[in-house]
C-alpha cells in the first residue's frame, strides 16, 4: 500500500504577537494529507486564522516550521503561492469591477493568461451558475454570489490546496450546496482542502479529518465519524465541541 | 511583466468607474488654482487697480493739507472719502466708521499743521542766518510737532499700511523740503538783493530701471500667473496623496490585499501600478492646470500663462513632482491603518510642505531656521524647478538638481513603504 504524502507538514509551530504573552498558538504538529478535506474547527480566537495565515505565508511563526508539499515559505514563497489557492472570510474582490474582470486580473496574478484563463473563467462561472452575470459588476451581486465569486477567485488557477475560511458563512441553502458540492468534486479531482467554520453539522459531513483547537493548542483530531464513536456521549462533532472547548462564551 | 500591466489595467478601472473621485481629482485642482491665483493677482497688481476706499479729515486747510489731499486724489491707489450724505466727516465718525471695517483707513490732518511745519523750516532758517538779522524772517525758534493720525482697520494687511505710510511721508517730507527751499531762498534773496528767489524744482537725476535678470534670451515678466500657476499647481499635485493613500487602505479594509498577499507577486509590483495609474493623473492634472493658465484665465482678466520654449524641462518637472508625490502617498497609505489618519495627517503634512516650501510666503523671507527646513521640503524643490522654467526660462540642465531631489524623495518614500510592509510581515 502506497504511503500517504503529507502535503502539509507543521512541526512545533508556536506564534507569539508582539506584546502579548501567551502564544496564539502553541507548538503544534500536525500533518494533512494529499487529497484530505482538513477541518481546522474552534471556539473565536482559538488561533485557526493564525494557523491559516502562517500556511498561507502572510507572516511567519515565531519558532517551528511549516512545510507545503515539501517547500518553505523562507526558500521558495512565489512557488507555494502559486501551487495555493486563498479563500478569505472577507468578499475579497474589486467592487466596481465586473465578476470577469475581477477574475481575469486574479487569473493573470497567477500566471494564467489568453484563451487558456477565458476557458477557464467561463468554465467557473457556469459551474458556479454565474455565466449570466458575468459582465455585472460584484457591487451589484448578493451575498451568495459574492461568495461564489469569491470561491472561484481562489480556485481558477486550479491550485493543490485550497484554504477556505468560514466559505459558507452569511449565505442561503442553496449557495451553500452549490459550494460544497463544488469543493467536494475539486477534492475527488487530488485538491487537498483546509477549511474552517464554526457550522459543525457542515464541517462533520464536509471534512475528512477534523481537528478542534483551542487556545493554541490542537486538543483532539480525527475522522469525525471516529470521534464521535469514541465517546458514548458523543452524538455529533457540535457535542464534542462543546465538550472539549466549553460552553463559556468567547472574545475575539 | 503581466501581473504589472493587469495591475495597471485594473487600477485605471477602478479610478475611471469612480466618477465622483474623479471629477474631485480634475475639478478641484482646477477650482483650486484659479481661486489662488485670482486672489493672489491683487498682490501683484498696483493698488491703483485695487481702489481701496479711505477716509481723509483735512483740518489743516493749507498746504500740507493740500499737499496730502491732492498727493491721494492724484495717485487714484484710493477712493478718497471726505463727506457721508452731504456732512464732513469729524476726527471721532472717521474712528467709528474704521473701526467698524466699514473703512480701511482714516487719515486725520490736525488743524494748523502747515503752520508747524512753517514754524519748524522758519526756526531752522533762523538758526542758519541768525547772524545776519534778516527783516522778513520771523523771529520763531521753538521747535514744533503735529500728529497726523492714521486709524487702521486690524484686518488691514501690513504692506498696504506701509505703502499708505510711506506715500504719506514722502508727501510730508516733499513739503518740507519744499517750505525750506522756498524760505532758504527768499532768506537768501534779501541778503543778495540782486539774486532772484530760485523756484524749487526736481532734478529727476536719478531713475529706477527695473530688469528681470534671466539666464536666457526669453522675455517672461513676472505676474500673478507666473508666480502662482505653478504655485499652486505644485500644491494641487501632491494631493494626489490623499486618494492614493485611500485607495491602498480601502484595499486592505475590503480584504482584496489579504487575498493578494497570498499570491504570487510582489508588494512591489502592486505598489507600481498604483504609482503608475496615479502618475498619469498628475501629468494629467499638471496638463490641464498649464491649459487653464494658458486659455481661462485671460478670460477672467488675468495675464495669460508663458509656458516658455522649455517644454521637455517643464515635462520632466512634472514627471518627478508627480513621482514624489505618488511615492508619498504610498508611504502613508501603508502606514495609516484608517481612511482618517491618511486624510488627516495627508493633508496636514501637505499644508506643512507648502509653507516650508514656500507656497504662501517665499522662503527667502523666512526666519533662518525655517529656510533650512525649507531646503527639505519636496514642494521646495519642485516650486523652484518650476519657477527656473517658468520665470527664470531655465531649461533641463537649470532644473536638474531639483529633479534629482525629487526622484531621491520618490525612492526614500517607496524605500521605507517596502521596508514597513516588510516589517508588518513579522509581526
Amino acid at each position: 500500500m502506497q504511503e500517504n504524502h503529507h502535503i502539509i507538514e507543521i512541526k512545533y509551530l508556536t506564534k507569539y504577537y508582539k506584546g502579548l504573552i501567551t502564544p496564539a498558538i502553541d507548538n503544534i504538529n500536525l500533518n494533512i494529507d494529499q487529497g484530505e478535506i482538513f477541518g481546522l474547527l474552534g471556539p473565536n480566537g482559538a488561533g485557526k486564522t493564525t494557523t491559516i495565515s502562517i500556511l498561507c505565508g502572510l507572516f511567519g511563526p515565531t519558532s517551528g516550521n511549516v512545510f507545503i508539499d515539501g517547500m518553505q515559505f523562507q526558500h521558495s514563497a512565489e512557488k507555494i503561492k502559486s501551487i495555493i489557492g486563498v479563500v478569505p472570510q472577507e468578499i475579497a474582490l474589486y467592487p466596481s469591477l465586473t465578476a470577469k474582470e475581477n477574475l481575469r486580473f486574479f487569473g493573470h496574478l497567477y500566471g494564467l493568461k489568453g484563451k487558456h484563463l477565458k476557458t477557464r473563467i467561463d468554465e467557473c462561472l457556469e459551474l458556479f451558475g454565474l455565466e449570466k452575470n458575468a459582465n455585472r459588476r460584484i457591487k451589484t451581486f448578493s451575498g451568495g454570489m459574492k461568495r461564489r465569486i469569491n470561491l472561484i477567485a481562489g480556485i481558477l488557477h486550479k491550485p493543490k490546496i485550497i484554504y477556505l475560511d468560514e466559505p459558507t458563512v452569511g449565505v442561503d441553502v442553496q449557495s451553500r450546496n452549490v459550494i460544497l458540492e463544488h469543493l467536494r468534486d475539486l477534492n475527488k479531482e487530488g485538491t487537498t482542502i483546509i477549511y474552517t467554520s464554526h457550522y459543525m453539522e457542515e464541517a462533520e459531513n464536509f471534512c475528512s479529518r477534523v481537528a478542534i483547537i483551542d487556545k493554541g493548542n490542537i486538543i483532539t483530531k480525527g475522522k469525525p465519524t471516529e470521534l464521535i464513536d469514541s465517546k458514548e456521549e458523543y452524538t455529533d462533532l457540535e457535542s464534542i465541541f462543546l465538550n472539549i472547548t466549553g460552553r463559556a462564551l468567547r472574545d475575539e | 511583466m503581466l501581473r504589472l500591466l493587469s495591475s495597471i489595467y485594473k487600477e485605471f478601472l477602478i479610478l475611471i468607474r469612480d466618477r465622483a473621485g474623479l471629477a474631485i481629482l480634475f475639478i478641484m485642482p482646477l477650482v483650486l488654482i484659479l481661486i489662488m491665483t485670482v486672489i493672489q493677482d491683487a498682490t501683484f497688481k498696483t493698488v491703483k487697480q485695487v481702489n481701496i476706499s479711505m477716509i481723509l479729515v483735512n483740518n489743516d486747510k493749507d498746504s500740507l493739507g493740500e499737499a496730502i489731499s491732492e498727493g491721494l486724489y492724484a495717485s487714484e491707489f484710493f477712493q478718497i472719502v471726505e463727506e457721508i450724505d452731504g456732512e464732513k466727516i469729524t476726527k471721532e465718525k472717521a474712528e467709528e466708521l474704521v473701526a467698524q471695517g466699514k473703512y480701511k483707513l482714516g487719515i486725520i490732518i490736525p488743524e494748523r499743521a502747515t503752520e508747524a511745519i512753517r514754524g519748524n523750516v522758519n526756526a531752522l532758517i533762523n538758526k542758519s542766518f541768525k547772524s545776519f538779522n534778516i527783516p522778513g524772517v520771523k523771529k520763531r525758534t521753538k521747535k514744533s510737532t503735529i500728529d497726523i493720525t492714521i486709524y487702521i482697520d486690524p484686518v488691514t494687511s501690513q504692506s498696504f499700511k506701509n505703502m499708505v505710510m510711506s506715500s504719506l511721508k514722502e508727501f510730508t517730507s516733499q513739503l518740507e523740503i519744499e517750505m525750506f527751499f522756498k524760505n532758504f531762498s527768499e532768506a537768501m534773496a534779501q541778503l543778495m538783493p540782486d539774486q532772484k528767489p530760485i523756484k524749487f524744482e526736481s532734478f529727476g537725476t536719478i531713475n529706477y530701471k527695473e530688469i528681470y535678470a534671466s539666464t536666457t534670451n526669453d522675455e517672461i515678466l513676472p505676474n500673478s500667473v507666473q508666480h502662482n500657476v505653478p504655485a499652486w499647481t505644485m500644491f494641487a499635485m501632491f494631493f494626489i496623496v490623499l486618494p492614493l493613500a485611500g485607495n491602498i487602505i480601502k484595499e486592505r479594509d475590503d480584504g482584496s490585499a489579504f487575498r493578494l498577499k497570498t499570491m504570487p507577486g510582489s508588494f512591489i509590483t502592486i505598489m507600481f501600478s498604483k504609482i503608475f495609474v496615479f502618475l498619469g493623473v498628475s501629468f494629467l492634472q499638471f496638463i490641464l492646470m498649464l491649459l487653464v493658465g494658458v486659455y481661462i484665465m485671460p478670460l477672467l482678466g488675468l495675464p495669460q500663462l508663458e509656458i516658455g520654449s522649455h517644454k521637455i524641462a517643464l515635462g520632466v518637472m512634472a514627471l518627478a513632482s508627480g513621482l514624489a508625490a505618488t511615492g508619498y502617498g504610498v508611504l502613508i497609505g501603508t502606514i495609516a491603518t484608517t481612511h482618517e489618519q491618511a486624510a488627516t495627517f495627508g493633508a496636514v503634512s501637505i499644508i506643512i510642505f507648502a509653507a516650508l516650501g514656500g507656497i504662501w510666503v517665499p522662503a527667502y523671507v523666512m526666519p533662518p531656521a525655517l529656510r533650512i527646513i525649507s531646503q527639505f521640503s519636496p514642494l521646495h524643490w519642485g516650486l523652484n524647478g518650476f519657477y527656473d522654467i517658468f520665470l527664470r526660462g531655465g531649461d533641463l540642465t537649470v532644473v536638474l538638481s531639483e529633479t534629482a531631489k525629487l526622484l531621491t524623495f520618490f525612492i526614500i518614500m517607496l524605500g521605507l513603504a517596502i521596508v514597513y510592509n516588510k516589517l508588518n510581515k513579522t509581526k
